[in-house]
């Protein structure tokens, strides 16, 4: 069964239906996300907004398939994958899905290009090396690909990631607080590159942050409060 | 799938490596690999050798006995499977030189004798032995020294055997599987077997002992008896190093057993340090895992690469241990070399493939739970950190743990009963002092805390107590890790000791036997004047055992015990007011001489009684010089036959056997320096037969050496081994410390501050290993004294009091240099990390 998007199609890029969160901690049960409804088109570019603890990270966490909702139903890319056990969502996170991280999340004991070579190569793709290569100068380090994380800065840094997330050409790309360890300058270039290549590749942009400016060059912003989704006053 | 997963694994691995995520693994897999190795070929080699050296004492691998001539179609069969074969008859007879006469024992030998070991002959009387070729020709005769002077002789003159004329052709000044029976021994007559039937010495009735002398490669023996078994008769036996020389068996045994034991015992600790290191391996590779799962790896996915990755590291650790191992033997070799026999065979394959599957095994048994646990790392743990996978279940990791002890221990202990034993006593052991521990450092640390400690070391103790399920852990194995080397120090100590109790610097020497009456005093006096060690003078009476019970013996025992050696010869029989020096009392009471009983009484020797079924109460029966005699087992006792004094199957009470005519026998130390005290001492006393045994004491004494030494040197390994646990351990919780550290620095702590912490809570941490190391070292030692090593169990008080001290500070050392980087780091750089 082929996984991508099928781009003919209507099918929504996500598409949420009263989707609830809640964990179990000592004090009792917490929910985290109620009644959340929402469809992402393709190739739309969204920002979740919100105060901390309000429940972004979780929403996209549940959108990408990397954890599972309490009730509801989740279809990414027509695959209805709240009902899906973890291998089956790894399958179909593998096909469409792209991260960055704010944390990077780069791995200490690879160098960036053997990082920007890692889903290719879980792909068992035989042209990893160049294609990694090919990436690393589209974000402008191609004089840093046997350097390690540790000798990057943080900009270099989340550019490795940038070219690790589109390596596998995404359909949807998440991006959690993509610049919430960078100063404005770099994260502005991280911006850029971020939206360039999301249109370069046609893909969807869901993205979790705080910055209200990076919120605003999104074709549409969701706001949650409290783990409920509330209609900016602003936007018609 | 797969061919993708592969490569995948090497590639992972490799880069894993080259970050040096690998190299503790690989360092503690190693160990565990080239010290089993490095063991396995030695004591392959070594015990190869000094098995070599007790054939040299039987002069073959393998001898069939019998008291009648053995069937040709038995040396047919062994010639036609490939085995080198020899024969050898042997009997007392007079031979006669002019005028004089003496009895002598004959040993009549075929071409090939010895198969194993070497005879030294001299041209002259006295003269220095050289290695003889061969054996006599036809018409020659080899002769002991003490026969020429017993028989007035020149090299070269002729000597009668029955009706043959032979010539004295040389002196034979060592035979190196001389034995058996040596007080009763007369002097020895070597001669060719081609020219036995000529002598016509034998005749229908003769006492006569026939051997077959077998040699060859151990599978091939082992077939060749297989085949023989059925077809043995009652008066026929096979006899084996074990069987031939009890004293050198047992030091071989222990030996083996030592080593064995030894090794599993670095492996073991090896596999603690493995068990470590995969732990903090599997801890660092939370991020990647995460990560291959995020992008779309599946929990399959990351159980074969898991898997695959363990696999190419224990193929590569144990490739490089095993050449490391080979190293360190050949390393040995070399450092031995003086005290090595002068050629040693080669390596073995066995010690390659059994390094190999330690290595495997160990790592499986050790390293797969945590490893394993990776594939359950939650994908959701890229947005959320403080994700880890469940732990691994409780009794997967010390089931796995168990599985693989008990399947190393089997093979080197190869029984069910010990290994079982063991594994129990461990397990009980470590429950008890966890719940023990985890109580006694509540107590202790409380009470320290109590008081107004200063805030570094307040921070280390609070250190132990704050998660005691980790500390006591880690107190138990770094307890367990001081016990195993306290453990093998200890029997080192006492397995060496021992051996050279049973064989002391002037441990008698010289045996005197056929001792008339009126020489006793004479003979006391003549000893005692050149202040020569002795043992007691022992009256001596030859007699056959002949009923059990008033039934004839032979009918009375199992077919088994029928052939037993003893029951076909006469026995030594001797008396005595008190129980002779080196025997103790198993069974039974010794005579009380003061009111002396009307019953004879007799004390038996264990093993004979034993071996023939006798116990306390029944009545043996005596031939002696054709009277008969009976007397009742009120004792049974147990003999060090390898005290080399006079010893003794049968101990009579008083009164019972003087009326029969006896000699006396004694034995003494001749220093090696003083060989004419035996000459003067023949002089003197022509009648008295005197055997020198100091080649034999030599010989085994070299063995024993040569054991110590191999002791000594796998000490080594333990220790090594040792301290790589505590290295693992320190590595372990390296992460933690780091971030700790530099945490504490930032809010202004002096590094001089977080390393007395950090000493402090190592140096207790120790100082409680220690405690459980002592407790359960003595354990150990109470059971492997007594059911492995059969000797007395005592108390060890030092190590009481010195465990501790050192556990305090090895682990206080080790803790130390362990986390250095902790304050060598800079905190901007570790903070970073996070």
């Amino acid at each position: 069964m082929d996984k991508r998007i099928d781009f003919r199609s209507h099918i929504p890029a996500i598409a949420i239906r009263d989707v609830y969160k809640e964990v179990t901690t000592a004090a009792g049960s917490l929910t985290i996300l109620s009644a959340i409804s929402l469809e992402i088109k393709r190739a739309e570019s969204v920002a979740i907004v919100g105060v901390s603890g309000s429940g972004k990270s979780t929403l996209l966490g549940l959108m990408a398939g990397l954890d599972s909702p309490s009730q509801g139903v989740i279809e990414l890319a027509g695959n209805c994958i709240s009902d899906m056990d973890e291998d089956s969502r790894a399958q179909v996170r593998a096909h469409n899905v792209g991260f960055v991280f704010q944390t990077f999340q780069l791995l200490g004991s690879l160098t960036a290009h053997e990082n920007v070579m890692l889903p290719l190569e879980l792909d068992g793709r035989a042209d990893a090396y160049e294609q990694a290569q090919l990436l690393l100068e589209r974000v402008g380090l191609e004089e840093r690909l046997s350097h390690y994380p540790k000798q990057l800065s943080g900009g270099e840094q989340q550019r490795v990631a940038i070219a690790r997330a589109f390596a596998m050409s995404p359909t949807i790309l998440f991006a959690d607080e993509p610049t919430g360890n960078l100063d404005a300058v770099t994260g502005e270039r991280i911006i850029q590159l971020l939206f360039e290549l999301n249109r370069e590749q046609g893909a969807t942009l869901v993205l979790v942050t705080h910055d209200e400016q990076l919120a605003t060059r999104c074709d549409r912003r969701l706001h949650l409060q409290k783990g409920q989704l509330i209609q900016p006053a602003l936007e018609v | 799938m797969m061919p993708r997963l592969f490569r995948l694994s090497w590639r992972f691995l490799a880069r894993d490596g080259r970050a040096g995520e690998l190299t503790l693994l690989l360092v503690a897999l190693m160990i565990a690999v080239a010290s089993t190795s490095a063991i396995g070929f030695f004591t392959d080699r070594v015990q190869r050798t000094m098995g070599q050296q007790a054939t040299e004492l039987l002069g073959a691998d393998l001898v069939i006995g019998s008291s009648r001539d053995i069937a040709d179609a038995w040396e047919k069969e062994a010639v036609l499977r490939g085995l080198q074969v020899s024969r050898i008859v042997e009997f007392r007879s007079v031979v006669l030189a002019g005028e004089r006469m003496q009895l002598a024992s004959i040993k009549a030998v075929s071409e090939g004798y010895p198969l194993r070991g070497r005879l030294q002959i001299a041209d002259q009387l006295f003269g220095s032995g050289i290695h003889a070729k061969g054996i006599p020709d036809s018409g020659e005769l080899w002769l002991e020294p003490r026969l020429f002077g017993l028989l007035d002789l020149e090299i070269g003159q002729d000597l009668e055997l029955g009706s043959g004329l032979l010539q004295a052709s040389h002196v034979l000044v060592y035979e190196s599987d001389r034995g058996g029976d040596f007080y009763s021994l007369a002097p020895r007559v070597m001669m060719n077997l081609s020219d036995l039937e000529a002598s016509g010495v034998i005749q229908p009735g003769s006492r006569v002992e026939y051997r077959m002398l077998l040699a060859g490669e151990a599978a091939v023996l082992d077939s060749y008896v297989n085949w023989l078994k059925p077809l043995l008769g009652s008066n026929e036996q096979i006899i084996t190093v074990q069987q031939g020389r009890p004293a050198i068996s047992r030091a071989l045994q222990r030996a083996e057993r030592y080593l064995g034991l030894t090794s599993l015992i670095a492996v073991l600790l090896a596999g603690v340090a493995i068990a470590m290191a995969a732990r903090r391996y599997s801890e660092r590779h939370y991020d990647m895992s995460a990560m291959l799962r995020c992008m779309g790896a599946s929990q399959r996915d990351m159980l074969v690469l898991s898997l695959l990755q363990l696999l190419w590291l224990g193929l590569i650790a144990s490739t490089l241990g095993l050449l490391l191992g080979w190293a360190l033997q050949e390393g040995l070799v070399q450092l031995l070399r003086p005290l090595l026999p002068g050629r040693l065979p080669s390596i073995g394959f066995k010690p390659v493939w059994l390094g190999l599957a330690t290595g495997l095994i160990t790592l499986a048994g050790f390293a797969l739970p945590p490893v394993v646990r990776l594939r359950k790392v939650p994908p959701l743990r890229v947005l959320r950190r403080d994700l880890t996978p469940l732990p691994a279940q409780a009794w997967l990791i010390y089931g796995a743990a168990i599985v693989t002890l008990v399947l190393l221990m089997w093979r080197y202990t190869q029984s069910v009963a010990l290994t079982s034993a063991i594994v129990a006593g461990v397990i009980t052991a470590a429950l008890t002092l966890g719940l023990l521990l985890a109580l006694m450092l509540r107590l202790t640390v409380n009470r320290l805390r109590a008081r107004s400690l200063n805030v570094a070391l307040r921070f280390g103790l609070n250190h132990l107590l704050r998660n005691t399920q980790v500390t006591v852990g880690q107190v138990l194995a770094f307890g367990m890790t001081l016990m195993a080397m306290a453990v093998v120090v200890l029997i080192r100590t006492e397995l060496i000791g021992s051996w050279q109790s049973e064989l002391p610097e002037k441990a008698p020497n010289v045996f005197a036997v056929n001792i008339l009456a009126s020489d006793v005093d004479p003979l006391k006096q003549f000893l005692d004047e050149r202040s020569l060690a002795r043992s007691e003078v022992f009256p001596m009476v030859r007699g056959r055992l002949i009923t059990l019970n008033a039934k004839p013996i032979l009918e009375s025992v199992s077919k088994e015990a029928s052939s037993s050696n003893a029951l076909h010869r006469e026995l030594n029989l001797t008396w005595s007011d008190v129980l002779p020096e080196t025997n103790r009392l198993n069974e039974g009471r010794w005579w009380d001489t003061e009111q002396r009983s009307e019953m004879a009484e007799v004390s038996i020797e264990a093993q004979l009684a034993e071996k023939l079924g006798i116990e306390l109460g029944d009545r043996l029966g005596f031939s002696i010089t054709g009277v008969n005699l009976e007397a009742t087992v009120t004792s049974i006792r147990s003999v060090e036959w390898e005290s080399f004094r006079p010893n003794f199957y049968m101990v009579f009470s008083p009164g019972v056997l003087e009326s029969f005519a006896s000699t006396s026998m004694t034995s003494f130390y001749r220093p090696v320096d003083q060989p004419e005290i035996g000459r003067d001492l023949i002089r003197q006393f022509p009648s008295i037969t005197v055997l020198d045994l100091e080649v034999v004491i030599q010989q085994i004494r070299g063995i024993v050496n040569q054991v110590t030494l191999a002791v000594e040197y796998v000490l080594l390994f333990v220790l090594f081994a040792g301290f790589t646990v505590f290295f693992a351990a320190m590595q372990a919780s390296l992460d933690e410390r780091l971030q700790e550290g530099a945490l504490l620095r930032t809010i202004g702590a002096s590094t001089k501050q977080i390393r007395a912490s950090h000493i402090s809570e190592f140096a207790l941490l120790g100082a409680f290993a220690g405690l459980v190391a002592a407790m359960g070292s003595e354990a150990i030692s109470y059971v492997l004294y007594r059911e492995v090593f059969t000797i007395a169990f005592v108390w060890h008080p030092i190590y009481w009091l010195l465990l501790p001290v050192i556990g305090a500070l090895l682990v206080g050392a080790a803790g130390w240099w362990g986390t250095r980087r902790v304050v060598t780091r800079s905190p901007l750089s570790v903070l970073r990390d996070l």
